[in-house]
């Protein structure tokens, strides 16, 4: 695109110090008339989001498609220098602290966890060609060249040229994912996020200062009535979303859906005495905000005991503002606050509060609301609530016996197992629906760039083909 | 003796625009003349709570009108032709029009329930496409060219306006007709990929034409508009032969208006075209704009009248402002007041000599972004 961007504009309202969160096209950065002010928590404009048009979308994605990828090399090259500058240097305007500071401020994220996924992202991309490669199976070889299709050998190559991310907002690691798509020789275009768009800003900026040119990874903020375009542009797709995303997409195959997380803990013959730290963070740690933070925690002994035991150890957590070096809790603007401390009252109803049954919300210094953990205990297995999951430090414990078999365990993202019970372990591992089973003392949160998080990246982007050749 | 009414303002030269208060007090002794006016207003008179021959002399004073479009659904649409048509022998004939007198009956687009009808009179048609021919005169369309209009006939009027204004100072005229009831009706009904197979099969019919027709004046919607551009190959080809692009039928926010007249259609100059059946006409985007300043559109005053409020109070906004907009129409063939139409627009200052406002930067209501969700962590 040859358009003069109006970028070059000096602010007109007064915005001089706001955050520019342009849109970063195929011609370099492009500042829209459509800006959505981006606020803190307390409702104070501190970034402004370029949102652009389909016309624009359309046209940067067919430049990401004509452009053909940098060489392997340099992709995993610029990769591993980007999350360097990510993590450590100054990108856009904002160093580390900078950034970390605005996004706690954005998302209420503990600012703890913000830096934690910063360092997260780096190891990221420095690792992404690897990571990427863990999917290649095993009778294939990554290039043509090789001379083992000499003889006809299988070759993994890309199931398409373009890949675009519907990034989630609910944390700042879900952008740890999507860069092994460039390492495969994806062009890709990210929809950031409006709750929380900086991290996806300050990534693409620096992929692009390391090497990735404008046609190879873009930053397309939209509203959501341009959103879908996205997604029918690219070749294929990943998007996060709750159950309405997984039935809108679930059935399309060009699109990776990555849904509900639902993580449990089941404790099966063992005593919760022993791992009660391993369940309080498997509950709390990343603020509860992630897909694997744990939602329900099943036992056949004492369920009484382990709920109140969680309510104690989770109810001492204090409530701080998330730009505080000690915050824990996740904040809120306390408007969604409030409609989610109601929806969660509304859904608990029948079951026994042992924390947060009062409410949830608590004002912090600055603005906004902590969302402090919540802990109810249900009276059996299959109760409806155990699939509720919310993005706080939010938990519904609930009786199990062999009796009630693995259905209430199903639809897990992570299913931490504290158990010797070989045949039920077998069992989890064979369920479809449950996407990684732990076994034995380890927090649902458990992760490794190296290990499937729901199923490899690279299963989706990538097929095999024959080639033979004299 | 046989005579049919005329009015000395209503039925002037159509190269002669009446003064505002001129034409609505004179619409006004028509529509509300018992041998003039038509079954429905006169029907009106009565609930009114005052005399519009009396009271209205000015675009202001037309706030006064209850807005009546809704009933536009299901009154007989025979009933708004104006009595004073007819050809009087004495008595008067309800229901009865003199020969020829009628262009047409045309629908709403049915957006916002069933469609309303109204009746399109030829001396309206061809005050009209007087006025749209001095548009097209200053803003320098081709003369004497091929045109192809990828825009609605059947029960809506767009179709028929665009080929009496090709008749009048056109050569061809090529349409690819275009059904937005359908087109709504699938994505209502959350059928998006249905509109969206649609809108291929109308670009394929346009490609047909504009890879084998010398087409200068290209008539589009702003959606059609972006799939006929995203195969390179196609925008190459408009880019490089078409004159004139004229765009309406929905709205087209800035930046794509921006992107469209500085990279994707350099040299063709794109005019806006603000329509609505309600006003039986459309106002087109006022000349010599660059690609950065807001669209403004200009009605053809005083016939046609906008005003921009808010829409809690009815109270204008300021200029510069964002408000509602209101529509009237006012002729002989015609009477509709005050309506309030769905569109948002920033209120801009008339031309000298314009009665109303003018709107800029037309947009749906705003729609916010991503509604709030609640369950799950995403």
């Amino acid at each position: 695109m040859t358009a003069e961007s109006p970028s070059a504009a000096p602010p007109t309202d007064g915005s001089a110090e706001l955050i520019g969160l342009d849109a970063l096209g195929p011609t370099g950065t492009y500042r829209s008339r459509n800006r959505l002010p981006i606020t803190d928590l307390a409702g104070v404009p501190l970034a402004e989001l370029s949102l652009v048009p389909s016309l624009y979308v359309h046209r940067a994605i067919a430049a990401l498609r004509a452009a053909e990828p940098l060489p392997a090399g340099d992709r995993l090259a610029a990769l591993a220098r980007a999350g360097e500058a990510f993590a450590t240097e100054t990108v856009g305007g904002l160093s580390v602290d900078e950034y970390s500071h605005a996004v706690s401020r954005i998302s209420g994220m503990p600012i703890p966890v913000v830096r934690r996924a910063t360092e997260g992202t780096w190891r990221a991309l420095l690792g992404a060609g690897r990571n990427a490669r863990q999917a290649r199976p095993r009778a294939s070889v990554d290039d043509w060249h090789d001379p083992a299709t000499l003889g006809g050998r299988a070759v993994w190559t890309r199931r398409g040229e373009v890949f675009a991310v519907h990034a989630a907002g609910n944390h700042p690691g879900v952008h740890a994912l999507w860069p092994q798509a460039l390492a495969l020789g994806y062009r890709v275009a990210v929809r950031p996020s409006r709750r929380e768009p900086l991290t996806a800003h300050r990534l693409i900026t620096a992929l692009r200062a390391a090497g990735f040119g404008p046609d190879q990874v873009a930053f397309l903020p939209t509203d959501h009535t341009v959103a879908d375009e996205i997604i029918s542009a690219a070749d294929l797709a990943m998007v996060y979303g709750g159950d309405d995303v997984v039935t809108k997409y679930g059935a399309d195959p060009t699109v990776l859906v990555q849904g509900p997380g639902r993580s449990k803990i089941l404790l099966a013959g063992e005593d919760w005495h022993r791992h009660l730290d391993t369940l309080v963070d498997s509950v709390g740690d990343e603020g509860g905000t992630a897909c694997v933070n744990a939602t329900a925690v099943f036992t056949d002994t004492d369920p009484d005991g382990l709920a109140a035991a969680l309510a104690e150890r989770l109810g001492a957590i204090p409530t701080l503002p998330p730009e505080d070096d000690r915050a824990v809790l996740p904040c809120q603007p306390s408007g969604p606050a409030a409609a989610l401390e109601r929806f969660l009252l509304d859904r608990a109803a029948g079951t026994t509060p042992r924390l947060g049954g009062a409410g949830i919300t608590d004002p912090v210094p600055g603005g906004g609301v902590a969302l402090r953990p919540a802990v109810f205990q249900v009276d059996r297995a299959d109760a409806a609530q155990t699939g509720i999951e919310l993005g706080f430090p939010c938990v519904w414990v609930a009786p199990w016996s062999p009796a009630d078999g693995i259905g209430p365990l199903r639809h897990s993202l992570v299913l931490t197992a504290l158990t010797h019970d070989e045949g039920l372990v077998d069992r989890l591992v064979a369920e479809p629906t449950i996407s990684n089973v732990y076994v034995g003392d380890h927090p649902t949160y458990w992760m490794r760039p190296d290990v499937p998080h729901d199923g490899y990246l690279g299963e989706f982007l990538m097929r095999t083909k024959t080639v033979l050749r004299d | 003796m046989t005579t049919v009414h005329t009015d000395p303002i209503l039925d002037g030269p159509v190269d002669r625009i009446p003064g505002e208060t001129d034409l609505i007090e004179a619409a006004m002794r028509w529509h509300f003349d018992p041998q003039t006016g038509s079954r429905f207003w006169l029907g009106q008179a009565d609930t009114l709570g005052f005399d519009p021959r009396e009271d209205i002399h000015t675009v202001d004073d037309l706030a006064r009108f209850p807005n009546i479009v809704d009933r536009l659904r299901y009154v007989p649409a025979g009933d708004l032709i104006p009595r004073g048509y007819a050809v009087q022998d004495g008595a008067v004939q309800d229901g009865a029009v003199q020969n020829g007198a009628v262009y047409g009956v045309y629908d709403s687009g049915g957006t916002t329930g069933p469609p309303k009808h109204v009746v399109f009179m030829m001396d309206w048609m061809e005050r009209l496409l007087v006025r749209t021919d001095q548009e097209m005169d200053e803003r320098h369309y081709p003369a004497a060219a091929d045109w192809l209009a990828l825009a609605p006939s059947g029960p809506h009027m767009y179709g028929a306006f665009v080929r009496e204004t090709v008749r009048r100072r056109g050569r061809l005229g090529f349409t690819v007709d275009v059904d937005p009831r359908w087109v709504k009706k699938c994505i209502a009904a959350g059928r998006g990929e249905q509109a969206s197979q649609y809108a291929e099969h109308v670009v394929a019919q346009a490609r047909a034409v504009l890879e084998t027709q010398d087409i200068a004046v290209l008539i589009a919607t702003p959606p059609l508009l972006e799939r006929l551009v995203r195969d390179e190959e196609l925008r190459k080809l408009i880019a490089d032969r078409v004159q004139v692009i004229e765009w309406g039928g929905a709205h087209m926010d800035p930046d794509t208006r921006y992107l469209l007249r500085t990279e994707v259609f350099p040299r063709a100059r794109m005019v806006g075209r603000y329509g609505s059946t309600m006003i039986l006409a459309s106002a087109v985007e006022r000349a010599g704009l660059a690609p950065d300043d807001p669209c403004i559109y200009d009605p053809f005053s005083p016939y046609i009248t906008f005003r921009v409020v808010d829409p809690e109070t009815g109270e204008p906004v300021p200029y510069g402002s964002r408000g509602r907009v209101v529509m009237n129409h006012v002729s002989k063939s015609a009477f509709l007041p005050n309506n309030l139409e769905r569109d948002e627009a920033t209120r801009i200052e008339p031309p000298p000599g314009q009665a109303g406002d003018s709107v800029a930067d037309v947009a749906p209501v705003a729609v916010f972004g991503d509604s709030l969700v609640i369950e799950g962590v995403y």
